[in-house]
């Protein structure tokens, strides 16, 4: 337990090289990889995703922290996936079409991973259609758009509006996301939810899912 | 042209500033030593390019608010394509923070980048005679589109690889498009970005020039967007805040002061000069001197701008509520300090309702002449913008939301204020020969000066004498009827400018004093405007001051009457002698005025009296002399101005403003101008009775004006 505990902290601090012994330790003590995952590193990017929040640290501390977590989890993932574990949910990620710009993507990726999350990171420059396939290929529960540029929105609601013809609207969270973007134009192109920052985009898309899977159960 | 040698010298303090990495962060060595690891590949990967090219303007002329721009000078600058993939690699890689480290990096390539390049644009512009309007960013100024256009003219595609996308997005990602507007006027060249402007929020750039400014106060939190480039007082100007900065951000009078409670606020020499090292500890700053050094919180002093005393009349009581059948008109004086407004039944001549409000162009300094110059360095548009909106304010309370009808408005001011109302070109005013733009009646509407046509209302400018001799005085004149006067009257406004007019209906001479604002709580220590909480009444016993504020609140400075009443006080306790010179042990300190001497006055504050005192006395002298005329002659003086109702005449007779002997004859008459504007609204013959005064009146000017110096130096003293 405690080592658990240490691992969390560890993650907060960024100690890359000092969480991924840990973990390769943990297991080596036979832990529950499952626990490992949730209470030692989810629960550490967790924290620091709080705290980043609330102002308490900047984006750098996030990152390397960020950094460490992946760490871990390069050493966790396999008995994760031997052991048969589901992920908080499966995000298919991208920035639309015509529009390049993919640091804020690529942030909302990271924390996505941080709260468990599968990543399907379709990159930049990402067509309607193929945010669709890729979501009905690996069976999404979040669809999630980036744009920067004024020009670029429309490219959400066009994807949404795909979904719509194309029957699977209503099987995706469509959560968007960007400069340009705000609260009242999620609502007029129907999408789900819009978040401000990507410490508030992934505890969104977990509850979100959460309350999907509370509801087909 | 194309431009490929870049000195570009990456700086780790920027790159850590781009991602939030703050010195005081525990992990800051660690990020800068991994900076500096990633730093030689870094360089190999950054290929800086940049094309410039001039190109016509011709489909977006109309987009912008500038009129008549037909040329531009288009940009697209580049750092290559590798260093973005970099950094989408090293995300992928989970090396988050060497992915953020790689995109700041190509981010300072291309900020610094930016400066040679604005520098090669003004010497393309200089070398065509073409001078540089701005610098527009879209999609803020301009539609995106723009981005294609410079694409086209710079041949972007052919000289640099560079391709465009549908959405306009060129790529590589960290390319950008510049636009210069250009016209031929070569005396300035705007090259630089003005974050300001620019509403790209997540703009790294925007985190080396911009910072967040929390602004508390007695009213409450505010967040406002500063440049670390701008001073705290232009930060807070371009937010609608206004400190009352007298000297308009010299440096000289430390009315702007703010409490610096959180964040990089460096104390300049000027702070040194105006506060005590425990004050510079506590934070304290002059706003228009400093510069923030990252997002800081404020406390600024409270109230200054609401309730400044504005002369203007009660209403008439027995007149009830505004009546939707009657046809009203407005009578307007605008003032440097204060604007005044009154609404008029135009039958009756009875006074309805009254809008009063501080002129926020305050902000641009106190005096003319410093909003002159604020003029000339581009603040016209914003100060034209700040007092029709004012009138405009005034108008709606006026006519209840446009219930009432208004027919007419007639509206006095000094020369500057009618200048930057109606947008006039300001700088020939603060030059020799001075001469003014316009300054006959002007005849408009609300159209004309608002833009929109609601009230269909006919606007009257009164006409001014000269450029220092405005349209106010004349008003003030047709109040006091000098029209129809057979005996020699003198009116003296003792605000700033200090104007002065003696004469009858044949023959009135003017002249304007550089008054200074003393008489108004300017230039003095701690001074300031009639507001509450300020010292209006001193009067020293046994060595000790008594005074009254307005308000009977807490003493927070002291306003001009005060100054009158306190200069008045030491030299009759010979705490400061006939020549103005301040006694021991006052001479150091100055004499304290409240009981925690928190408020002073001092030896500096004592001359700039004597000298605002002199120049009224010196240029009356001079008008009566050159009029040929004795002060026994004259029958009535006139004091206008909100600060000579208040004034105690018999003091200031005592400190010399006016010869003892004609005590008798000195009236206060209140604000003239607006009762002058409230004239001209109700007498048919209004504009031909102003057109006359205007005739009959000659302006001197004393500056050059040997008696003036004499008069000058011999009424310096208190004799």
């Amino acid at each position: 337990m405690a080592l658990i505990q240490e691992i969390s902290e560890l993650l907060q601090k960024g100690k890359a090289k000092n969480v991924k012994q840990l973990v390769q330790q943990a297991l080596d003590e036979n832990m529950d990889p499952k626990e490992i995952l949730n209470d030692g590193l989810l629960s550490g990017m967790m924290t620091i995703g709080a705290k980043f929040k609330n102002n308490e640290v900047f984006v750098p501390e996030v990152l390397v922290a960020a950094r460490a977590m992946n760490a871990g989890l390069t050493v966790l993932e396999p008995k994760l996936i031997e052991i048969g574990n589901e992920p908080a949910g499966k995000a298919v990620i991208g920035t639309v079409q015509g529009d390049l710009h993919d640091i804020g993507k690529n942030l909302v990726s990271m924390m996505l991973k941080g709260a468990g999350f599968e990543i399907h990171d379709l990159g930049v420059d990402v067509e309607p259609d193929v945010f669709i396939d890729k979501a009905e290929e690996i069976g999404a529960d979040v669809i999630c758009m980036s744009a920067l540029l004024t020009t670029t929105m429309p490219k959400m609601q066009e994807c949404i509006d795909r979904m719509k013809q194309r029957g699977v609207r209503d099987k995706y969270i469509v959560m968007i996301g960007g400069a340009p973007v705000n609260e009242s134009f999620a609502q007029q192109i129907g999408a789900d939810y819009y978040t401000a920052d990507a410490a508030s985009a992934a505890e969104v898309a977990k509850a979100a899912v959460q309350k999907t899977r509370g509801k087909t159960l | 042209m194309k431009l490929t040698e870049f000195d570009i010298r990456i700086s780790k303090e920027n790159v850590c500033r781009l991602i939030q990495a703050n010195p005081d962060s525990s992990m800051y060595q660690e990020i800068m030593a991994e900076l500096q690891e990633m730093l030689p590949a870094a360089y190999e990967k950054l290929e800086p390019t940049a094309l410039l090219e001039f190109g016509d303007f011709e489909a977006y002329a109309d987009m912008i608010e500038e009129e008549g721009i037909e040329e531009a000078l288009y940009g697209i600058i580049t750092v290559g394509e590798e260093i973005g993939s970099w950094s989408t690699q090293l995300f992928r890689e989970g090396n988050y923070l060497g992915g953020m480290l790689a995109d700041a990096i190509a981010d300072d390539c291309l900020y610094q980048m930016d400066e040679a390049i604005s520098e090669a644009a003004i010497g393309m512009c200089r070398e065509r005679q073409r001078g540089i309007v701005r610098r527009l960013e879209a999609p803020v100024d301009i539609p995106m589109s723009i981005q294609k256009k410079a694409y086209d003219i710079t041949d972007a595609g052919r000289q640099a690889g560079i391709e465009i996308k549908g959405s306009y997005m060129y790529s590589p990602v960290k390319t950008v498009c510049q636009v210069y507007i250009l016209d031929k006027d070569t005396t300035r060249y705007h090259a630089e970005h003005d974050c300001g402007r620019c509403e790209n929020a997540t703009c790294k750039m925007r985190n080396i020039s911009v910072v967040t400014i929390t602004v508390k106060s007695g009213k409450g939190e505010q967040k406002i967007r500063g440049r670390k480039k701008d001073t705290l007082l232009e930060s807070l100007r371009a937010n609608n805040l206004f400190l009352p900065a007298v000297c308009a951000g010299r440096g000289v009078c430390g009315k702007c002061r703010v409490r610096v409670l959180k964040g990089e606020v460096p104390a300049t020499e000027t702070d040194l000069r105006f506060f005590s090292q425990q004050e510079i500890e506590e934070g304290y700053r002059l706003a228009c001197r400093s510069y923030p050094e990252s997002d800081c919180t404020i406390l600024t002093q409270d109230g200054e701008a609401e309730g400044f005393y504005v002369e203007a009349p009660e209403k008439d009581a027995e007149s009830l509520l505004p009546d939707t059948e009657k046809a009203y008109g407005i009578a307007a004086d605008i003032g440097t300090t204060t604007v005044a407004m009154q609404l008029v039944e135009l039958q009756t001549g009875k006074t309805a309702d009254v809008y009063t409000t501080v002129n926020r162009q305050r902000a641009y300094g106190a005096d003319v002449i410093s909003r002159i110059e604020a003029a000339g360095r581009g603040g016209k548009e914003a100060m034209t913008g700040i007092i029709r909106e004012i009138l405009q304010e005034g108008i709606e309370a006026l006519s209840v939301n446009g219930t009432i009808l208004i027919r007419q408005m007639v509206i006095g001011g000094n020369t500057t204020m009618i200048h930057l109302l109606m947008g006039y070109f300001c700088e020939t005013l603060g030059v020799y020969p001075f001469r003014p733009v316009n300054i006959e009646t002007i005849h408009t509407t609300d159209k004309e000066l608002f833009g929109k046509q609601e009230k269909h209302l006919d606007v009257t400018v009164c006409p001014g004498i000269s450029t220092f001799v405005g349209g106010d005085i004349v008003a003030g004149l047709y109040a006091l009827d000098f029209q129809k006067r057979e005996k020699v009257c003198v009116l003296i406004d003792l605000g700033t400018n200090g104007e002065l007019a003696i004469g009858n209906k044949e023959r009135i001479l003017t002249t304007s004093t550089a008054a200074g604002p003393a008489f108004e709580g300017g230039n003095i220590l701690c001074g300031m405007g009639s507001v509450p909480g300020a010292i209006c009444k001193v009067e020293i016993r046994e060595g000790k001051a008594q005074i009254r504020t307005i308000g009977d609140a807490k003493a927070r400075g002291i306003c001009g009457t005060g100054v009158i009443d306190c200069v008045y006080e030491l030299v009759g306790e010979g705490i400061v002698d006939e020549t103005g010179l301040m006694e021991e042990p006052y001479f150091e300190t100055g004499f304290p005025l409240s009981e925690d001497g928190q408020i002073r006055f001092c030896q500096k504050d004592v001359r700039e009296f004597q000298l605002a005192k002199s120049a009224v006395r010196a240029g009356l002298e001079t008008l009566i002399l050159r009029y040929g005329i004795s002060w026994e002659e004259i029958d009535k003086v006139y004091v206008a101005g909100g600060f000579g109702h208040k004034m105690d005449i018999h003091k200031a007779v005592g400190i010399g403003l006016f010869p003892a002997f004609c005590e008798e004859k000195v009236e206060a008459v209140g604000n003239t101008c607006l009762q002058g504007a409230v004239k001209y609204l109700t007498q048919k013959d209004a504009s031909e009775a102003v057109e006359r005064l205007v005739e009959v009146s000659e302006e001197i000017g004393l500056s050059g004006d040997k008696n003036f110096q004499e008069f000058y130096m011999e009424n310096m003293y208190f004799l």
